[in-house]
């Protein structure tokens, strides 16, 4: 069977455009969590971008099109100058586009909502819907293939690279843009996630620390943005043309709980964890890391602990685990690409990114967590990026060197 | 009065066109101002003159078009 791989990154995410930069900042435990709305009752705490839209637009090209479109433009154009892909190198309609969002633009609605004569901009729904970030790559791209949105919560970009990866092996496509992108701070969506009692609590000046996965006194996460896209296409193809190959997606898995729409289930993920390794013909102790959905709530870490431990048995122990959303903060939609290519990084490296903020493990969440000051592992062959969403789905990544 | 010069300084701040390169009897179309952003900037210019420019224009294609149009609806507001 033809393998799929990696030929190109592209990031635009609290850290930076650099995949490279990213990842070194993940290793020094940079944290990008700072403080926002301060005018809000409770405090707030996020991991923006700093983006300039002028990089990649005109002022006339943004008419209508939301930030969380822009970051995505941004990335998978980042993404497809990574893998030197020249124009006309493939046909239009044999490139597809596989983004993830779980919720669209925010901050269309936010202003929409927010105007305060009463009058709305008139492009707010083509800004606010969700396969605008997708539609917006498209056009920039000149993809005429498959051109599709994954809403799936948390794992959307998870699943949008699945699918593209199994598009890319069916042959129904000859390169896939797949990533996702999200961008929902504005106050609004911020309240919104408050209320539903899963973000971190934090002191003044502790905004930085404040997401703590798989600690003994983790109390949850930190909204981000951004986006994240790459470039896959089949070895053959990549061979052809000569492309660098960051890395294979060997396999993935996908399942949902069907129990509960917001609870996470141990069986769920581990049914998702089982197909990822047996889709690449691996066993657990062929894999070396795990990037974790690691959310720092206080149910979800322990769930996802035990997922690892049910189907990883007596190799659980060696395996490496981090949740580098710590640093970056949730992306939500875009959480599962940018996470990815951190994983990708990982192999290609032989490093890996810390679990931070965890002096004290919880003895529930027992995992051989990559301790403050990431790690060196000359062996790792094979790694897995975890992504769990609320509605029950969960979707696992797993790339080889 | 002629609104032109007032619609070609909001082009201008709005989207960074000066109006050497918006020939007013030109496709704004072909310049760049589709449909939608065309929507957009008619927005602003109700905005701007706090008029309302009724939506059965669909045939606009030209800045000078939009601005006998603007010139209608205000001299139609002071009547």
């Amino acid at each position: 069977m033809n393998a799929v791989v990696v030929t190109g990154l592209g990031v635009v995410a609290p850290h930076g455009d650099d995949p490279h930069a990213l990842f070194a900042a993940l290793m020094r435990g940079e944290s990008a969590i700072r403080p926002v709305f301060p005018e809000l009752p409770k405090p707030a705490a996020a991991a923006t971008v700093d983006f300039d839209a002028a990089r990649w637009f005109t002022k006339l090209q943004l008419a209508g099109v939301d930030r969380v479109s822009q970051l995505a433009v941004a990335a998978a154009d980042l993404a497809w100058r990574d893998a030197a892909l020249v124009a006309d190198a493939v046909a239009p309609e044999r490139i597809g586009v596989y983004a993830g969002c779980g919720m669209g633009g925010a901050a269309a609605l936010e202003t929409a909502y927010r105007s305060n004569n009463g009058r709305v901009p008139p492009l707010t729904i083509p800004a606010f819907m969700p396969n605008a970030p997708a539609s917006h790559v498209a056009m920039r791209q000149r993809a005429q293939g498959p051109v599709l949105t994954y809403s799936v919560a948390c794992a959307s970009s998870s699943l949008a690279i699945a699918e593209a990866a199994k598009a890319v092996r069916n042959g129904e496509v000859d390169v896939a843009i797949a990533g996702g992108s999200e961008s929902l701070i504005v106050p609004g969506v911020v309240l919104a996630w408050q209320a539903m009692q899963t973000l971190a609590h934090f002191s003044p000046n502790e905004a930085a620390t404040a997401v703590r996965p798989f600690a003994a006194d983790r109390s949850g996460f930190a909204l981000g943005e951004g986006a994240a896209f790459l470039i896959f296409e089949s070895e053959d193809h990549a061979r052809r043309r000569g492309a660098t190959m960051h890395a294979t997606l060997a396999g993935w898995g996908s399942s949902c709980d069907a129990t509960h729409l917001t609870k996470p289930d141990v069986e769920g993920q581990a049914r998702a964890l089982r197909q990822a390794l047996k889709s690449a013909g691996l066993q657990p102790h062929d894999v070396g890391y795990c990037n974790a959905h690691g959310t720092a709530t206080r149910i979800g870490d322990t769930v996802e602990r035990d997922a690892l431990a049910t189907v990883w048995g007596d190799a659980l122990d060696d395996l490496r685990v981090s949740s580098t959303k710590a640093l970056h903060g949730h992306l939500l939609g875009g959480a599962g690409a940018l996470e990815a290519v951190i994983t990708v990084m990982a192999l290609r490296e032989q490093r890996l990114p810390p679990n931070a903020h965890c002096a004290a493990i919880d003895p529930a969440c027992a995992l051989n967590l990559v301790h403050e000051s990431g790690a060196q592992a000359s062996q790792l062959r094979a790694a897995i990026s975890s992504s769990f969403a609320f509605g029950g789905t969960n979707s696992v990544l797993l790339f080889t060197r | 009065m002629s609104s032109l010069k007032e619609l070609q300084d909001l082009i201008q701040e709005k989207y960074g066109i000066p109006s050497s390169e918006l020939d007013p009897n030109a496709s704004m179309r072909e310049k760049g101002l589709d449909s939608l952003a065309l929507a957009e900037f008619i927005f602003e210019i109700e905005d701007k003159f706090g008029i309302e420019v009724p939506d059965d224009n669909p045939n606009i294609d030209t800045l000078a078009e939009l601005a006998a149009l603007v010139d209608k609806v205000r001299a139609a507001k002071v009547a």
